[in-house]
């Protein structure tokens, strides 16, 4: 395995509210080697975005991470200045946000933005910058670059707009690039052009990536490693066709059994019963326990996370564990 | 199946939108400028039937005019031309004015944050439809949202709440009891799992399941989720850019798709990698979808297809079959 470009340890991000404080992401650990795909699933209020903004120092008052560290290439990124912090994000790790037409500024060209972007952090001839913009963008596939740039983002598609997106975050070849539901606000067709793209993307470019979605099939085609967050916390982790083949915590297993696909057709889907507690009233224990058909007395004390080989899991009693590793465990 | 009768007939409908051309752009236009009349054809001449108790799947991209047909069937627009009857009646008449019909068919909409009234109590937003029509009487109507929120799987003491105090998913589903409290013979639903959690999800499926064994309901089940529409489906109805492309029974589609757009969608959808050494290749369709305002020549995906020939650019072809119909000049063959 090549050496671990990020490293996450005890991450734990609280925010206060009205109703009382919340950890949206509680103790969470995981590493991403260089040119690795990482997939990073849950439901809505899983924690998963707000992992993806602690990483990149963009969480605000009423937010603040309150312990753990993140290093990127071994230097420390929690408690850096807003100015370093600044100076990293762009460079050394970028983003991909959901919405483009939210990411995009309507009133500027494209091209505009995109010098911008790397006037932030290198002082570039505006014919090099230029020449630079129109590399990326032909590389995320949009036709005709040279004359598109200084298009401004209404004239693009929706597709199109996404591309200009991850154009950007190319632009100063990041080490590591943070891509939140990238492409769920798009349609199949264009999805499956971007998926393509990104991964020959990170094939080529060795860039590192981590995927957040809530969508596993889509994540299953792109990322090598799965990391499946719950209610704040990981509650899964491992190489990815492994973890969906033989998912170790129910809650994974629930989520596989729920799509569509899993059952016959016109068949009752296997559904996970309630939904995802509050977290600012989270059952003591296990988060899913409530949920969890599996569920037992010890239940209500908090699992440790449990390495196995490659797969990690935080569940006292996980399935589809091998024997004689299920019977070794006290 | 087959014999049972159409309770849907969907005759040729059109719908087009036209910017409304102001007092002032007229004069403008009366002085030599020019005017931005523009129409969007967003649904061009589709036909089907729906039969009773059928789950019929519309499935098509963002733009394709899924939606506008929904909504010409549930009687929110008038159709620019062809008609929608239900049950041999027309769901609107020549003018805009719905007839007495459109409560036979209830719709239930994407968003449950936007389409529940967040300042009226739950019972209230239930019962509103069935007291206007006259289906309840004010002394009964507390047993009858009673009677609606647990078929849904609401608890009784739903009816006192907001909808604030809900979830998505039971936002959802007090839309589908409120929907449901109409008695409606047909049910439209507009992409009613798009916008919730995978969990969730699998829920409300199991409720629309649910509900059509023990009510017989006829849906017309409008979304872009293919895995889901199969799912729920007995036949699917794939649409392009206004048009209707390919019609099936839902396994017939799935498995041997006869429109090359089908089968490029088909394509496209994500599927779970379980294999450690599968390799995931898509073959995405060229290029986007283009604009509804002026839709190309002939067939309206020539300009995307693999398979376009000359013929395709310029004569439009006819959804053409009586069990598995498609719209193409050159369908693919069954089993390829």
């Amino acid at each position: 395995m090549s050496s671990q470009l990020l490293e996450v340890a005890g991450l734990t991000t609280r925010f206060e509210t009205r109703s009382g404080a919340l950890n949206a992401v509680e103790d969470v650990s995981f590493s991403v080697a260089e040119g690795e795909i990482v997939g990073l699933v849950g439901e809505s209020g899983s924690g998963k975005s707000v992992t993806g903004f602690s990483i990149l120092g963009l969480i605000d008052p009423p937010g603040r991470i309150v312990s753990g560290s993140v290093k990127l290439n071994g230097r420390e990124l929690v408690g850096l200045s807003h100015a370093d912090l600044r100076s990293m994000r762009g460079r050394e790790i970028a983003m991909v946000f959901q919405d483009p037409s939210a990411t995009l500024n309507p009133v500027l060209t494209i091209g505009t933005q995109m010098r911008l972007a790397i006037a932030a952090h290198e002082s570039l001839s505006e014919a090099a910058a230029t020449a630079r913009c129109i590399d990326v963008l032909t590389i995320v596939g949009i036709p005709d670059a040279g004359r598109r740039i200084e298009a401004y983002p209404h004239q693009f598609s929706g597709g199109m707009r996404q591309r200009v997106a991850i154009a950007i975050a190319l632009l100063n070849r990041p080490k590591l690039i943070i891509c939140d539901e990238p492409t769920t606000a798009l349609d199949v067709s264009i999805q499956a052009q971007i998926l393509t793209e990104m991964k020959s993307l990170a094939a080529r470019l060795g860039t590192a990536m981590i995927w957040i979605s809530h969508d596993l099939a889509t994540v299953s085609s792109v990322a090598s490693r799965l990391l499946v967050m719950y209610a704040g916390r990981l509650i899964e982790t491992g190489p990815i066709a492994a973890v969906l083949r033989q998912p170790h915590h129910p809650y994974t297993k629930g989520l596989l059994n729920s799509l569509p696909g899993v059952a016959e057709p016109g068949q009752d889907l296997v559904q996970i019963p309630g939904s995802m507690p509050s977290l600012v009233n989270l059952p003591e224990g296990c988060s899913f326990r409530p949920r969890c058909t599996h569920a037992q007395e010890d239940c209500t004390l908090l699992p440790a996370f449990a390495t196995d080989g490659d797969r990690a899991f935080r569940c006292h009693h996980p399935l589809n564990l091998p024997v004689s590793a299920s019977e070794a465990r006290p | 199946m087959s014999e049972t009768r159409a309770l849907v007939e969907i005759d040729s409908v059109s719908k087009r939108f036209t910017p409304s051309v102001s007092i002032g752009e007229r004069i403008a236009a009366w002085l030599g400028s020019p005017i931005d009349t523009r129409t969007v054809h967003a649904v061009d001449a589709v036909s089907f039937d729906i039969r009773k108790g059928e789950v019929l799947g519309l499935v098509g991209e963002s733009g394709c005019g899924k939606s506008t047909l929904g909504r010409v069937i549930a009687g929110i627009h008038p159709p620019s031309n062809g008609s929608a009857m239900i049950d041999g009646l027309a769901v609107m008449g020549s003018g805009s004015k719905p007839l007495k019909t459109t409560t036979r068919i209830q719709m239930v909409f994407q968003d449950p944050f936007a389409s529940l009234d967040p300042r009226v109590r739950i019972g209230e937003t239930i019962s509103e439809g069935p007291l206007a029509h006259q289906l309840v009487s004010r002394a009964d109507a507390r047993a009858y949202v009673t009677r609606w929120l647990l078929a849904v799987g609401l608890p009784a003491e739903a009816a006192e709440r907001f909808p604030h105090q809900f979830s998505g998913g039971q936002r959802q589903r007090v839309a589908i009891a409120r929907a449901l409290a109409m008695q409606p013979d047909v049910l439209v639903c507009d992409e009613p799992v798009a916008s919730l959690d995978v969990s969730i999800q699998a829920q409300i499926i199991n409720l629309f399941l649910k509900l059509r064994r023990e009510l017989g309901l006829t849906m017309l089940f409008i979304s872009h989720d293919l895995g889901v529409v199969r799912h729920i489906s007995d036949r699917v109805a794939i649409m392009y850019l206004g048009r209707i492309v390919e019609l099936g029974p839902t396994p017939a589609i799935f498995a041997n798709p006869r429109h090359p757009y089908t089968r490029a969608l088909l394509d496209s959808v994500p599927k779970l990698v379980t294999g450690s050494d599968e390799l995931v290749t898509f073959k995405p369709i060229q290029g986007e979808l283009p604009s509804p305002l002026s839709p190309p020549s002939g067939c309206h995906f020539h300009l995307r297809c693999p398979f376009a020939q000359a013929r395709c650019s310029t004569e439009p072809p006819q959804l053409d079959g009586r069990h598995h119909a498609v719209s193409c000049h050159f369908p693919l063959s069954d089993g390829e």
